[in-house]
């Protein structure tokens, strides 16, 4: 068929489409509001838009000028998007997720959460009780100065202060908290692209700084406040980390070592992963620095209220991530078990 | 073409998307705009927050936290994957699959800005940038996601309307097809230009200059199916 009888038979459906696409295709919230009458029903774009890709393979097939495949093409690509894009995140879906599917993914990746957590623990316990024998240790790993404004955060002489800061009010601490310590999760979880070894250094240097800065309030008998400070807001800090960490490690090992994969999929599979738990690690920082600046903070409260508190919350944190999601969530399919 | 920028995606109806993937430059600009939006907002943020002292600051950094790490996030996902700055400069990012890109796509692609920004500037994202054929940066990769250029409205002019004549000899399509594109978009060249691309025809039409343009209008025309 020549072009200009090709073009004559079908411009008025290209039309058609293309008026569709410009009233209802392009927002989905100005889709909900109009109601025009002289447009092709919604039920009918799917196969309108097979029909379109099939006249576009016609015309790129027989030589068609670029005028017209141009325009074919482009209506292509915008009814492409429609039909194609990803459907907006639903609030039962999204709060399914942070119970069940995040616990679920995290213990999909226990490996490298385990990995995570060694890395971060345990040169922790080491430099702790290192500097428990050798209380001078701890002015190799930081300056003096340093360590003076560490033990005036946790000066029990002063009751009313609060915990664990040296000024600024629990908002600005607040603010201080979000920035910073998400900033930092996000990039423990991002530099593990470089094949895992961004996590790793960040896992190992975050464990031997939180370590020695407990080991050193410890030797100098400033323990009771600094623990007194941290119990509570570390289930869920020091528990996203590790996850922030083994999410690294995850995309690390998927980067190294593909398995079967191609090297770009297992990059994508990691990366989906990876971003899910970033999520998840994201909801556990924002309530842990909503306790760290609120909670943590009160000097006055007594060791064994703070402490019970810890212990529940160290619980709920544990309890959460070793049974959430055990049942379907919504949105999932009943499985294929009969 | 080994020298072409377009990344073709193949779609479950077997037709290939022919994107125009965005090399460092156009980026680099649009991130600069989307940059100076952000210090703007901050700035101006920080005259009116620094009024209420230490609340002021907290809240101060939640905003920059936000603005640091879900600017990009907020506006490829609310803003059909344009930025102001994307949209100064013409450029969308899409899901690989050419549909519109979504939120865990977007987060995850400017998480990993982090390691495109090593050592230094962008860098490593450069680097990537350039040696990949689809011009994506690590983020880019991992997340599944392209950067292209928004291609401006053509407006189909049909080719002039001339008596139509066939060619002397038999055509393959795509000089057929060469043709025809030369017929639709001569009128828009001038005329020196019209005239020197025809030259090239020369030995098909046995013509030079206007003559040769003349001649390869009508054999378009020909070409289209139009008969007398």
């Amino acid at each position: 068929m020549k072009q200009d009888a090709f073009v004559a038979r079908h411009r008025a459906e290209w039309d058609a489409f293309e008026r569709w696409l410009d009233t209802r295709g392009d927002s989905a919230r100005r889709a909900r509001t109009t109601r025009d009458a002289g447009a092709i029903p919604d039920s009918e774009i799917p196969a309108r838009y097979r029909r379109l890709t099939q006249q576009l393979a016609l015309a790129a097939r027989r030589g068609y000028s670029t005028q017209v495949t141009a325009r074919l093409q482009a209506l292509m690509q915008r009814g492409h998007a429609v039909l194609y894009r990803t459907p907006a995140p639903r609030w039962r879906r999204v709060a399914a997720f942070f119970l069940g599917g995040f616990p679920r993914l995290v213990r999909e990746e226990w490996r490298c959460m385990l990995a995570a957590a060694i890395m971060l623990y345990v040169p922790g316990i080491l430099v702790f009780a290192a500097i428990q024998i050798d209380p001078d240790l701890s002015s190799a790993i930081f300056p003096p100065e340093m360590l003076a404004q560490f033990e005036s955060m946790y000066d029990p002489a002063d009751a009313a202060r609060k915990l664990g800061r040296d000024s600024g009010t629990d908002i600005a601490m607040f603010g201080f908290y979000i920035f910073n310590n998400i900033s930092i999760a996000f990039k423990t979880f991002a530099s593990g692209a470089l094949a895992a070894i961004g996590s790793i250094f960040v896992l190992l240097q975050n464990g031997l700084i939180i370590g020695g800065v407990a080991g050193h309030l410890q030797a100098v008998g400033r323990g009771d406040p600094f623990w007194r400070f941290v119990c509570g807001h570390s289930a869920f800090e020091l528990t996203a980390i590790v996850i922030a960490g083994g999410a690294g490690l995850q995309i690390g090992l998927r980067m190294l070592a593909p398995g079967q994969q191609r090297r770009i999929d297992a990059l994508i599979e990691a990366g989906r992963r990876g971003a899910l738990l970033s999520a998840g690690v994201f909801a556990m920082l924002v309530i842990a620095a909503f306790l760290e600046a609120f909670w943590s903070s009160i000097g006055w409260m007594p060791a064994a209220v703070k402490y019970s508190v810890a212990a529940m919350l160290w619980s709920l944190v544990g309890l959460w991530l070793w049974r959430g999601g055990r049942g379907l969530l919504p949105g999932e399919l009943e499985g294929p078990q009969a | 073409m080994l020298l072409d920028t377009h990344h073709d995606v193949v779609t479950p109806e077997g037709v290939a998307l022919h994107l125009p993937v965005a090399g460092p430059v156009p980026r680099a600009l649009a991130w600069a705009i989307d940059f100076a939006i952000r210090v703007a907002v901050l700035l101006a943020l920080s005259m009116v927050l620094g009024l209420l002292g230490g609340a002021g600051a907290g809240v101060m950094m939640v905003v920059a936290f936000l603005l640091y790490w879900f600017y990009p996030v907020a506006c490829e996902v609310l803003l059909d994957g344009r930025s102001p700055g994307k949209r100064a400069l013409g450029l969308r990012v899409i899901a690989a699959d050419g549909a519109p890109i979504g939120w865990r796509a977007s987060f995850t692609r400017n998480l990993l800005r982090v390691v495109d920004m090593l050592p230094f500037g962008y860098a490593f994202g450069l680097v990537a940038c350039l040696a990949d054929p689809a011009a994506r940066r690590l983020g880019d990769m991992v997340a599944g996601t392209l950067v292209v250029h928004l291609l401006p409205e053509t407006s189909s002019d049909a080719a002039p309307v001339v008596v139509p004549h066939p060619p002397r000899v038999p055509l393959q399509p795509a000089e057929q097809a060469a043709i025809v594109d030369f017929a639709e978009r001569a009128p828009a060249l001038t005329v020196a230009r019209r005239d020197e691309l025809a030259d090239l025809a020369a030995p098909l039409v046995q013509a030079r200059g206007s003559r040769a343009a003349e001649a390869l209008y009508a054999i378009a025309a020909w070409l289209l199916g139009r008969r007398l």
